[in-house]
């Protein structure tokens, strides 16, 4: 058994792995990162959209990542990648998911919804926006004034 | 400098400063001269004894699974037995500081610590138990035990096993550095934020918490990967998923916890290092932050953790219990799917840690029923051993002691957690004592089940039994204190106390302090017993040394080989062909076949690579925590080159001749044969025997 596992070079995803491939996905992964970090530091699209870019962004990073870097497809002889692909969606749905949800609720409870408003209009609020956390009593309250 | 450092920095040394070192306080100092002088005299006597180059060569530098194994857990019960300090010191000032009129020492008010060295002692107590007690030590275990039940000579990544071992190693270095040199966090083992961020917490404490957090979730998710594979790849020929020792598949659940919840926590933790070092604003309140996220992502990972300790430690109990009852386990199938269960549930439940944010009615209600779904697979896992005793042969002996006591603590944990579970009642204890005695039940559960496991398994991995009487006074000892200890905790936090009290207001409740202080008296008499239990089982070993099968009613796989176990495991890999080899084995009458013939086995290499890593490691963490950038890269460097070296380099393992595993296997059996209740041992030709396969056959060429 151990035999086979002694060359490390002999395993598929090694055979599979190209230095053209990992290059790729650093490239790609790279500039994503700069792009986004270039749109929000030049507060350039107003901030909905700014989410919503980079979010895609991300997604991208993600999937070249996963594809290039890591290997992970749906084929025979890695089947135990696609195992563990099968087991990170529903992980990734339940965290991701349930996070938003509970936040979404909490807000309905706790946030001042003037204050959400202001906070999604870009330039002047921009630099003081109270945080979209912040419970009652806290600053967004002595905040929202100015 | 992107952030605010009060109190200076200088490029050479970070924040160190010669002020940071605490030789004025009474506590602390004195401490530091009594480790200085025993590590002396400990270093003196390995140079005096000549032990340097077998403590190299045999243990330091070592990828045998045993060897780390047996590693990690003496540094879980070293971690044990400093976070049992800090509960004797927690337990003392409570029950000293009550009402107004208490009496104070050492610059204190009230008791003997200040508010800010309490909070030190819980969040170091409470960081320290869960994640470098109990962790390594359920780590440890699965790492001896797994490889041998599932019959194979190792891990499937030896060398990665060791990097594990000691970047778990440099996390309790870290924690334990922080004594003698700044502070330790003072805000609670899992923090708050925005308390933690550094206007409110600005010394070195919460960035030794982080930094021991980070190493410690990176060395478990490499033993958790490696655990995996091995159980995955590794299995002797014969050994289909169903016929899986319990405490294999057990570890397996608790390893698919391990690997997807640990990285929610590294990540967390890396934004909080964003907020401390970079000036980041992930968590704050105000500026964007929020900071009930950092409540919900450490929670994400918090919970399953629980669950991640917990299930290797229902394994051990599912080993033991058919063990001392002389019959199967009750329910295998059910088992294995309740395992799964518990780890598939544990990923839907985290936000029951704060349903007092206020998410609203829906929100807690589902996460209340998810939490309560838990009780229905644990539920099962205890009447299946209830099942498997009912109408067994039972030995009482401290192991299977252990384990009962382990079955009645989870019954109160269980229950309470349960209570805890309901929002209308989580909203009226939460943050109380009540929920500390919940989950002290519960990983009360942990340390039953490691302590029957190392009387059970013990004279497998050293080759003889640890002594029943001192087991025994210790069992009884420990159970008084645990008793003596949580029954008045239940009962205070149901009359209000809240938890983490430097200070208790209300003077009615001395009496309840008084008998916890009792019960941890108590304890300390259980940790003196078991000190005298090692002694004197060391001093009298010779009289009680076993064969193979050391109990005599054992039933899985690692009871096959000899005890103590030879670094290469099984000479030849066995063929497994039931579910309890062992007792189909005994049943069989094939239970004391030996090979004929041996073949070349190929083993790995030792490596002083990890070792150094790990060292590097802690060099890293240091460095960060103290600011000293210039070593922070010259460690991170150092690291990577040496990650660079090694995979080039790789390892081609060595060949032990099958002549030579002859010898070695001759000399075991020669040694058993000189224990009274051996019996005779023959060899059966071609690995078979009537119409049953004993051995992997050699024939075929791999
Ligand atoms: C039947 C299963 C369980 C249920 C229903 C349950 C329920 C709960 C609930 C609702 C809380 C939150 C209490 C509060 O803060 O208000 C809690 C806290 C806790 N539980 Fe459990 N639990 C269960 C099993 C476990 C297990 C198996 C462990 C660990 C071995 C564990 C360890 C903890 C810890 C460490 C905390 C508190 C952490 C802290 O606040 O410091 N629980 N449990
Ligand atoms: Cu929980």
């Amino acid at each position: 058994m151990s035999h086979s596992a002694a060359d490390p070079t002999m395993h598929p995803e090694v055979q599979l792995s190209t230095s053209k491939g990992y290059f790729l996905g650093f490239a790609i992964s790279a500039f994503l990162m700069l792009v986004a970090t270039f749109l929000v530091t030049s507060h350039s699209v107003p901030p909905f959209g700014l989410l919503m870019v980079i979010s895609v962004c991300a997604g991208i990073a993600v999937i070249a990542q996963i594809y290039f870097l890591l290997h992970i497809d749906i084929s025979e002889h890695n089947i135990w990648n696609t195992v563990a692909l099968v087991m990170f969606i529903p992980l990734f749905l339940i965290t991701i998911g349930l996070t938003w949800w509970m936040f979404s609720q909490l807000y309905l409870r706790t946030m001042d919804m003037s204050v959400m408003s202001s906070a999604m209009q870009p330039a002047v609020h921009a630099s003081a926006t109270p945080g979209m956390a912040d419970m009652p009593g806290m600053n967004a309250h002595t905040d929202s004034g100015n | 400098m992107l952030v605010d450092l009060p109190g200076g920095w200088s490029p050479l040394l970070g924040r160190l400063a010669w002020s940071q070192i605490p030789y004025a306080n009474p506590i602390l100092a004195p401490l530091f001269v009594a480790v200085v002088i025993g590590a002396i005299i400990i270093l003196g006597l390995i140079t005096y004894y000549g032990k340097w180059t077998y403590l190299w060569k045999e243990w330091l530098t070592t990828v045998d699974h045993k060897k780390l194994g047996v590693m990690y857990i003496i540094i879980g019960l070293v971690m044990l037995f400093r976070g049992f300090i800090d509960g004797l010191m927690i337990r003392t000032q409570q029950v000293w500081a009550v009402g107004p009129h208490s009496s104070g020492v050492f610059g204190s008010l009230h008791g003997y610590l200040t508010p800010f060295h309490f909070g030190q002692v819980y969040s170091a107590h409470g960081l320290i138990m869960i994640l470098l007690a109990a962790t390594p030590l359920l780590v440890g275990f699965m790492n001896i035990i797994v490889p041998i039940q599932v019959g194979a000579r190792d891990m499937a990544y030896p060398y990665l096993n060791a990097l594990g071992l000691w970047i778990t190693a440099a996390a309790a270095a870290l924690i334990m550095i922080s004594l003698f040199v700044g502070d330790f966090a003072h805000n609670g083992w899992f923090e708050y934020a925005p308390i933690f961020e550094m206007q409110y917490s600005p010394g070195v404490g919460v960035d030794y918490w982080m930094w021991t957090l980070q190493l410690l979730a990176l060395g478990t998710t490499l033993g958790g990967i490696n655990i995996l594979a091995t159980i995955i790849k590794m299995r002797a020929p014969g050994m289909t998923w169903g016929k899986l020792p319990i405490f294999v598949w057990a570890s397996l659940a608790s390893n698919v916890i391990a690997l997807t919840s640990f990285p929610a926590l590294q990540v967390a933790l890396a934004l909080v290092a964003a907020d401390r070092y970079l000036g980041a604003h992930f968590f704050t309140a105000g500026m964007g932050g929020n900071l009930m996220l950092y409540t919900n992502l450490f929670w994400i990972w918090g919970h399953p953790e629980v669950y991640f300790v917990i299930l290797p430690a229902f394994g051990m109990m599912s080993e033991i219990f058919p063990t001392f009852s002389e019959k199967p386990l009750f329910g295998y199938m059910t088992m294995v799917l309740a395992s799964m269960a518990i780890a598939g549930v544990s990923w839907l439940v985290w936000l029951h840690h704060f349903f007092t944010m206020g998410a609203g009615p829906y929100v807690n209600t589902a996460f209340s029923v998810a939490t309560m779904l838990v009780g229905i697979p644990t539920g099962v896992k205890v009447f299946n051993w209830a099942f498997t005793m009912y109408r067994g042969r039972l030995t009482f002996n401290a192991a299977m002691l252990w384990a009962i006591g382990a079955l009645f603590l989870l019954l109160v944990g269980g229950l309470t957690g349960m209570m805890l579970a309901i929002p209308a009642i989580n909203y009226m204890v939460h943050n109380s004592v009540f929920v500390v005695a919940h989950f002290h039940s519960m990983l009360l559960v942990i340390v039953y089940a490691v302590f029957g496991s190392v009387l059970y398994w013990f004279p497998k991995v050293f080759g003889f039994k640890l002594d029943e009487f001192w087991a025994k006074t210790m069992f009884w000892l420990f159970s008084a204190g645990t008793v003596l200890v949580f029954v008045p905790m239940y009962m205070l936090g149901f009359m209000g106390m809240t938890r983490r009290l430097e200070y208790v207001f209300n003077t009615a409740w001395q009496p309840y302090l008084d008998v916890m202080e009792l019960g941890i008296v108590v304890y300390t008499l259980s940790v003196l017993a078991f000190i005298v239990l090692l002694y004197v089982s060391v001093r009298d070993h010779a009289k009680n040394r076993v064969g193979a099968d050391a109990w005599g009613t054992s039933r899985s796989l690692e009871w096959l080989t000899h005890s103590p176990v030879p670094f290469y495991n099984f000479a030849v890999l066995p063929h497994v062909n039931e579910r309890d080899e062992l007792a189909w084995r005994r049943e069989h009458g094939i239970d004391h076949v030996r090979p004929e013939h041996y073949d070349d086995i190929h083993m790995p290499n030792n490596t002083g690579v990890a070792i150094i890593i790990g060292a590097l490691t802690f060099v890293l963490g240091f460095a960060l925590t103290w600011r000293i950038w210039w070593l922070c890269i010259v460690a991170l460097l150092a690291i990577i080159v040496l990650m660079i070296i090694r995979s080039f380099r790789g390892d081609p393992g060595y060949i032990i001749t099958g002549a030579e595993l002859q010898r070695m296997e001759e000399e075991a059996y020669r040694r058993e044969a000189q224990i009274a209740d051996s019996h005779h041992i023959h060899p059966v030709s071609g690995g078979v025997v009537g119409n049953a396969m004993a051995y992997q056959r050699n024939d075929s060429s791999k």
